[in-house]
């Protein structure tokens, strides 16, 4: 750290002696974050070798070997973090390292894989092939509130939404989803609606706080992007779903504005912004006509200039609590 | 040459220092606040979501202005008229580029960047229509070098400052390529070369007190040069490289001249990277050469499959998670001046975490029988500096 400033600031009394002291003292070089990276990086290829290892040798006598080996180390990894957990608290409790995370997460992806397996070789659930996706799903939520772990609870959201049928994962949300088909819509909604209520549920009843986010992050995208595939599908009945999607949008504004949360507030605008676009470039170019384009231009021109300044203007508001 | 007035600056950093040491909790929440009340700073740098959202919003005005002025111009439009254009409009982004800086004192608010690259592009693109094509390379990379430093010096962009680097390691790189048959055996050392003396220079640079305002650029641009040294003579790089652009013809199992001395570059340069990270306590270069150890691995089995890949990942997991345990138990007490700890909790990074493993942690199972397992898909985030 910059010790020149510190003890300029020291001499003018706006720190303590005490505190120019800490500044001085030589801080320690942190490799948490090197050693997280790792660690995932470590995970993610062990759960994912022993995945494709098992798949490949399936007609093999080895895969018993395999399969047993996957369910010594998902026990070990849920012995070791039943050991180290610390008390459990529906508050957020410190988890004893980094390691223990990790281990938690090992668990979890390797029993999916282990049940995955159990299905596809010896078809233990039969036919009812929602019942394979939901089984995994209880045990993941549960271990994501038994050993408080975000990571585990966004494995819970996805596995819950596949049930349902939708994919939600960050980059699968577009490229495996269908948004042309009506039940798909229909389900997102739902998805949607039931995400934003858990999360307000865990603030109001005090349930593991700190998941609000993470259920609010799901619902708020499932929820905007098929309330906006509606729009942009159900043609005949466009404007109802556009007074949905600014009520929903004007909601979940004022829910982050309260919240202080800048993240919502960005994306809430951006999808209403899309939404009102398409229906002023829908409306315009309905004839059209040269005008028509011009219009469209400056509507753009001025939308994003009116943007921009609601944006600088949100900003000065919410100032001095900059939080997520 | 800085856009921005100095008081302003220095306060803003005085703010920035006091605000890490605050989070490193070496002084109090009240000290903190007393510092930004006694060097209060103009400079306009609201929350990075406002940011990214003001960026959004600049390009959309920024496309539809340049949409309205073609349609305009529409019965006249010819790649030279569509030049003229381009430039013409880069200049006037550039001049509201001048204008929100000097009057609202935007810095890093997203439409200071916007209009920044709008403008660099636009340049670009209409130097290239007018001049039909027939632009050479060395002046088209002479073009981005002096854009990119420009733009880096006058508003401190650090994204800015690695255009510029990469417009200069451009510059030398085609000024090679004209030597004819001799340059596809310099190349990569010209690279190096260059990539090291700029890693060097940069690195002394930002040791002087007198540099303050262009550190950020400084340590981005000393990144990209680490890393580009590091391309310049890996031995993927330098095989495919060469073979696409000086025609080699290699089949696959043929190698390239001097082969072992680029599978020596290709091994121990991220090694060097991390242990002289370790021993300068210098976070860019440990994580850098981190993130190349992956550049080692990826090069390696791109030649020479040793064994299957779910085999190496089994085995390549169980080292990584044992690696790391060691490390973990070893720092238990803080040795050699390391540690284990967080230096500060970000409620953001573990959020951003989580999102990394929903993606790339496929733990969801398939309904259709022929079902397959979610290898997971790379991108290992975390390990970069801009976190």
């Amino acid at each position: 750290m910059n010790v020149q400033l510190f003890e300029k600031l020291s001499e003018e009394g706006l720190i303590s002696p005490g505190s120019l002291q800490k500044v001085k003292t030589p801080g320690l070089f942190s490799l948490h974050w090197e050693l997280k990276t790792l660690l995932y990086l470590g995970v993610l290829l062990l759960s994912g070798g022993l995945g494709i290892l098992i798949y490949k040798n399936i007609d093999t006598i080895g895969h018993q070997a395999i399969l047993f080996a996957i369910a010594a180390v998902c026990l070990g990894c849920f012995y070791y973090a039943k050991r180290h957990k610390p008390a459990f608290s529906w508050n957020k409790t410190l988890s004893p390292n980094g390691f223990f995370d990790y281990i938690v997460l090992l668990g979890c992806l390797l029993f999916v894989t282990f049940i995955t397996y159990m299905q596809a070789q010896y078809n233990v659930f039969g036919t009812r092939y929602g019942l394979a996706a939901f089984f995994p799903m209880i045990v993941l939520f549960f271990s994501a509130y038994y050993f408080d772990h975000i990571g585990v609870l966004s494995l819970a959201i996805t596995n819950f939404a596949a049930w349902l049928g939708v994919s939600i994962t960050p980059y699968h949300i577009f490229s495996q989803n269908d948004f042309s088909s009506h039940r798909l819509i229909y389900t997102g909604l739902l998805l949607g609606v039931i995400l934003i209520a858990a999360g307000l549920l865990s603030t109001k009843r005090n349930i593991k706080q700190h998941f609000s986010f993470t259920y609010h992050n799901f619902g708020v995208h499932i929820l905007f992007i098929a309330l906006l595939s509606a729009l942009f599908v159900f043609d005949a009945t466009y404007f109802l779903w556009f007074l949905l999607l600014a009520g929903v949008a004007t909601a979940i504004y004022f829910m982050a504005l309260k919240n202080r949360s800048f993240y919502f507030l960005l994306i809430t605008i951006l999808y209403a912004y899309v939404g009102l676009s398409y229906v002023v470039v829908w409306l315009l170019l309905t004839n059209s006509s040269i005008e028509g384009i011009y219009l469209g231009l400056f509507y753009f021109i001025g939308s994003g200039i009116g943007v921009a300044v609601f944006l600088v203007n949100l900003n000065k508001k919410l100032k001095h609590h900059d939080s997520l | 040459m800085i856009a921005y007035n100095k008081t302003d600056l220095e306060n803003s950093w005085i703010q920035q220092d006091a605000k890490d040491a605050c989070l490193k909790e070496c002084i109090t929440k009240e000290e903190n606040k007393n510092i930004k009340a006694q060097y209060p700073t103009g400079l306009y740098t609201p929350n990075i979501f406002i940011r990214i959202g003001l960026f959004l919003a600049t390009v959309v005005v920024g496309i539809f202005s340049l949409g309205l002025i073609s349609l305009i111009m529409a019965s006249s439009l010819s790649e030279e008229t569509f030049g003229g254009i381009s430039i013409f409009f880069a200049l006037v982004c550039y001049g509201c580029l001048e204008l929100i800086v000097k009057e609202k004192k935007h810095f890093g608010a997203g439409v200071d960047e916007a209009l920044m690259w709008m403008a660099g592009g636009l340049m670009l693109t209409g130097f290239l229509l007018l001049s039909d094509g027939n632009f050479d390379n060395v002046a088209l990379y002479v073009l981005v070098f002096l854009l990119g430093g420009f733009f880096a010096l006058r508003f401190l962009d650090s994204l800015m400052a690695v255009v510029s680097f990469i417009g200069l390691l451009s510059v030398l790189f085609y000024i090679t390529y004209k030597l004819g048959p001799i340059a596809k055996l310099i190349m990569p050392f010209v690279v190096m070369i260059a990539s090291l003396l700029v890693y060097l220079a940069v690195t002394r640079l930002s040791k002087k007190a007198t540099n303050r305002p262009y550190f950020n650029c400084l340590n981005l641009v000393s990144i990209a040069s680490l890393v580009t040294l590091y391309i310049g003579g890996n031995y993927f790089v330098v095989r495919e490289v060469g073979n696409e652009m000086f025609g080699m013809q290699l089949t696959p199992e043929d190698s390239i001249p001097g082969a072992f001395i680029f599978w020596t570059f290709t091994a121990i340069i991220p090694i060097i990277y991390i242990i002289m990270g370790i021993r300068k306590k210098d976070s860019i270069l440990i994580r850098t050469g981190l993130v190349l150890v992956g550049a080692i691995v990826f090069t390696v089995r791109y030649y020479h499959s040793i064994m299957p890949i779910e085999g190496a990942m089994t085995i390549g997991g169980i080292l990584m998670i044992g690696l790391a345990y060691g490390v973990i138990q070893y720092l238990k007490q803080p040795k050699h001046g390391f540690t284990y700890e967080e230096e500060q909790t970000e409620e953001g990074a573990i959020q951003l975490e989580s999102l990394v493993i929903a993606q790339t942690m496929s733990a969801t199972p398939q309904r259709d029988e022929s079902f397959k397992f979610g290898g997971g898909t790379g991108g290992g985030g975390g390990a970069s500096d801009s976190y």
